[in-house]
């Protein structure tokens, strides 16, 4: 495998130094390019409490193309499917090589805090979250509960 | 091309042309009786177009580019991409860039929206933003944003995006930065990757044969022809090269006297429902009762519901108990055939038989052309014997192969008007046109079978056949063809 870029070493170091508020990101042991993250649900969200696990992935041609993130936890969310897909523009056409981990799990941080049922992933959620948003809401709770709250 | 309709006209009129058109003068000088009949007014399929080569397109888009770079006083990368986002209407570029420069390079992307600050300090080494290394100033590369990146990751960036297919879109790296790079910039940075480079060429002469509304590249398979008409409508192109011939509008198979629109829908319908629409029409009805689907898989006609278990007469759908002892043919049937279409049910059922009964004969003329495509290999054998036994000449026989393709070319409309007239609303200009379908099928019908006997048909038989034919078919698409 080819030398660690440093832009990955250096990103990395700021991580461990200064990690941002509510966001762990850990490289793994055998791969520096895999990070297991958990973020914290953000106050006054229905994901507040919950622990939420990811793993976000370096490809090869990282910072010119994004990284791979998905929810390992369950979460009831209209922009996250049942596979922990994340619909979220700047991990796709809108990813720029000048964003960097740390302000991509700020984003997917944000976008619990402000789901977007207008731009939807998962299909079913996206609708309730439209037509009945307590009940929604209750659901996000409930699984927040059942999912995030473990351990 | 960029200044005027002058100028375009002088780069039509290549030296070749200006022969012919001579040669026409002479014509009309020594023959003035002779009458000139002008295609543009009788023929209405009548299409001006040439098949050109990348080389030939490439110096045609150079020269747009060209004429608009001197007209504004731009640079040439900088009139490409004016002119590619707005699908090189030089006319329109230079008109709203006399109005407002400013706001034209902003809405092309070529400016950012917001100037850039100005940077005051000069330092000698910067670090880059996306490897995070420290490079001199040298090294470093903007756009007119002004963001900052060094040689390599530019070089990197271009590539990973390329390898994606992405060519005149790719923008700066900073965040949020719509502005686009131009081509000079991207290839700057490409100087050693012959490969890359290629790809990236290759990609942008599509993207801009693209959106040049002038410009179609032939659908043929690996051809690389282009088609290039001044007159942007759904006419035939024929290419000269792989012979496809195709809608100059939407690149699919010619299609008129339908319209683009429509014989999309026709072919996403046909796609969709024709297999399954066809089985169910031949095999099945519905139970007149409870309207439960049936398949008819006995010879009897005296049917029993598996589901409500009502007896009922397959063919007028009326109960059985009326037929009493006429068992093989049901005389209700005979008298009123309307009786079995009375359900809503059965009126679903008549949309369906509708759309068959266009879709059988759109399907029955595309088999009817290939099969006579097969009689015409016949007919080159037999006119190969013919010729080597001495009976006549390639010449006397080359007639035959005329009224072949004639006929295949008549044929093909006929096909194409039966998805027109499926989507036609109902009223006198409907039964115009199948009054004139009909015509043409019947003459089509006619021509077809004095082929297939061609040596036993007389000659001017054969031809005034021919004429008719196409007479018939210029008339259904002189009324009809709308583009």
């Amino acid at each position: 495998m080819a030398a660690l870029p440093r832009r990955i070493i250096k990103e990395t170091q700021r991580l461990m130094q200064e990690p941002v508020p509510g966001i762990s990101a850990v490289p793994d042991d055998s791969n520096a390019r895999y990070f297991h993250v958990i973020v914290t649900g953000p106050e006054d969200s229905p994901f507040e409490g919950g622990l939420f696990k990811l793993e976000l992935f370096l490809p090869e041609d990282y910072p010119m193309s994004a990284p791979k993130v998905r929810f390992i936890t369950k979460i009831y969310h209209p922009n996250i499917d049942r596979l922990g897909r994340i619909c979220l523009d700047i991990l796709k056409d809108k990813w720029s090589p000048a964003l960097q981990i740390r302000t991509v799990l700020l984003s997917i941080q944000a976008l619990l805090s402000a789901p977007n049922p207008d731009d939807p992933l998962a299909n079913d959620v996206a609708e309730l979250w439209k037509v009945n948003e307590s009940e929604a809401i209750r659901n996000a709770k409930e699984w927040t509960r059942k999912y995030a709250m473990d351990n | 091309m960029a200044a005027s309709h002058e100028n375009d006209s002088e780069m039509d009129c290549s030296d070749n042309e200006d022969c012919y058109e001579d040669y026409n003068d002479y014509y009309k000088d020594e023959d003035s009786d002779v009458e000139h009949v002008d295609p543009k007014k009788t023929d209405p399929e009548y299409f001006e177009y040439k098949c050109l080569s990348e080389e030939e397109v490439e110096r045609l888009l150079n020269e747009t580019v060209e004429n608009l770079s001197n007209h504004l006083r731009i640079s040439l990368p900088l009139a490409k991409v004016l002119l590619h986002s707005h699908s090189w209407n030089s006319i329109e570029v230079i008109r709203k860039y006399e109005e407002n420069p400013q706001q034209t390079l902003i809405s092309a992307r070529i400016d950012p929206p917001c100037p850039p600050k100005n940077v005051i300090f000069s330092p000698t080494h910067l670090t880059c933003s996306v490897c995070v290394t420290l490079h001199h100033v040298d090294r470093f590369f903007h756009l007119s944003c002004s963001h900052m990146f060094c040689k390599d990751c530019w070089t990197m960036h271009f590539e990973v995006q390329i390898n994606q297919g992405i060519s005149t879109a790719i923008s700066c790296m900073a965040r949020d930065c719509v502005v686009l790079a131009p081509e000079d910039f991207v290839l700057k940075h490409l100087q050693h990757k012959t490969i890359i480079r290629e790809k990236y060429q290759h990609f942008t002469f599509q993207d801009y044969v693209k959106s040049h509304p002038e410009l179609r590249f032939c659908p043929g398979p690996n051809c690389s022809i282009i088609i290039y008409s001044k007159d942007i409508k759904a006419k035939r192109a024929f290419c000269d090269q792989c012979k496809t011939i195709f809608c100059f509008r939407c690149g699919c198979d010619y299609h008129a006297p339908t319209d683009c629109q429509v014989i999309k829908k026709w072919l996403t319908k046909c796609a969709d429902d024709s297999e399954t629409a066809n089985y169910i029409s031949a095999h099945t009805k519905d139970c007149p009762k409870c309207h439960i689907c049936i398949e008819k898989n006995g010879g009897c006609n005296h049917m029993q519901c598996y589901k409500c278990k009502h007896d009922f007469c397959w063919m007028c759908l009326g109960d059985w108990k009326s037929h009493g002892s006429e068992y093989y043919e049901c005389s209700r049937y005979r008298e009123n055939p309307n009786i079995a279409h009375e359900s809503v049910h059965a009126q679903a059922r008549e949309a369906l038989k509708k759309y068959l009964h266009y879709y059988e004969r759109w399907e029955n003329h595309s088999k009817s052309l290939k099969l006579e495509e097969q009689t015409l290999e016949k007919l080159r054998a037999r006119i190969n014997q013919k010729v080597m036994s001495g009976l006549g000449t390639w010449i006397d026989w080359q007639y035959l192969f005329t009224a072949a393709n004639l006929l295949a070319k008549c044929r093909y409309t006929l096909q194409y008007t039966y998805p027109f007239a499926y989507y036609m609303d109902a009223g006198p200009r409907k039964e115009l046109f199948e009054y004139q379908q009909a015509q043409l099928e019947a003459e089509i019908e006619n021509l077809s079978w004095k082929i297939e006997r061609a040596e036993t048909t007389d000659r001017g038989d054969l031809e005034n056949q021919m004429d008719i034919a196409e007479k018939r078919r210029t008339t259904l698409l002189k009324d009809f063809l709308d583009v």
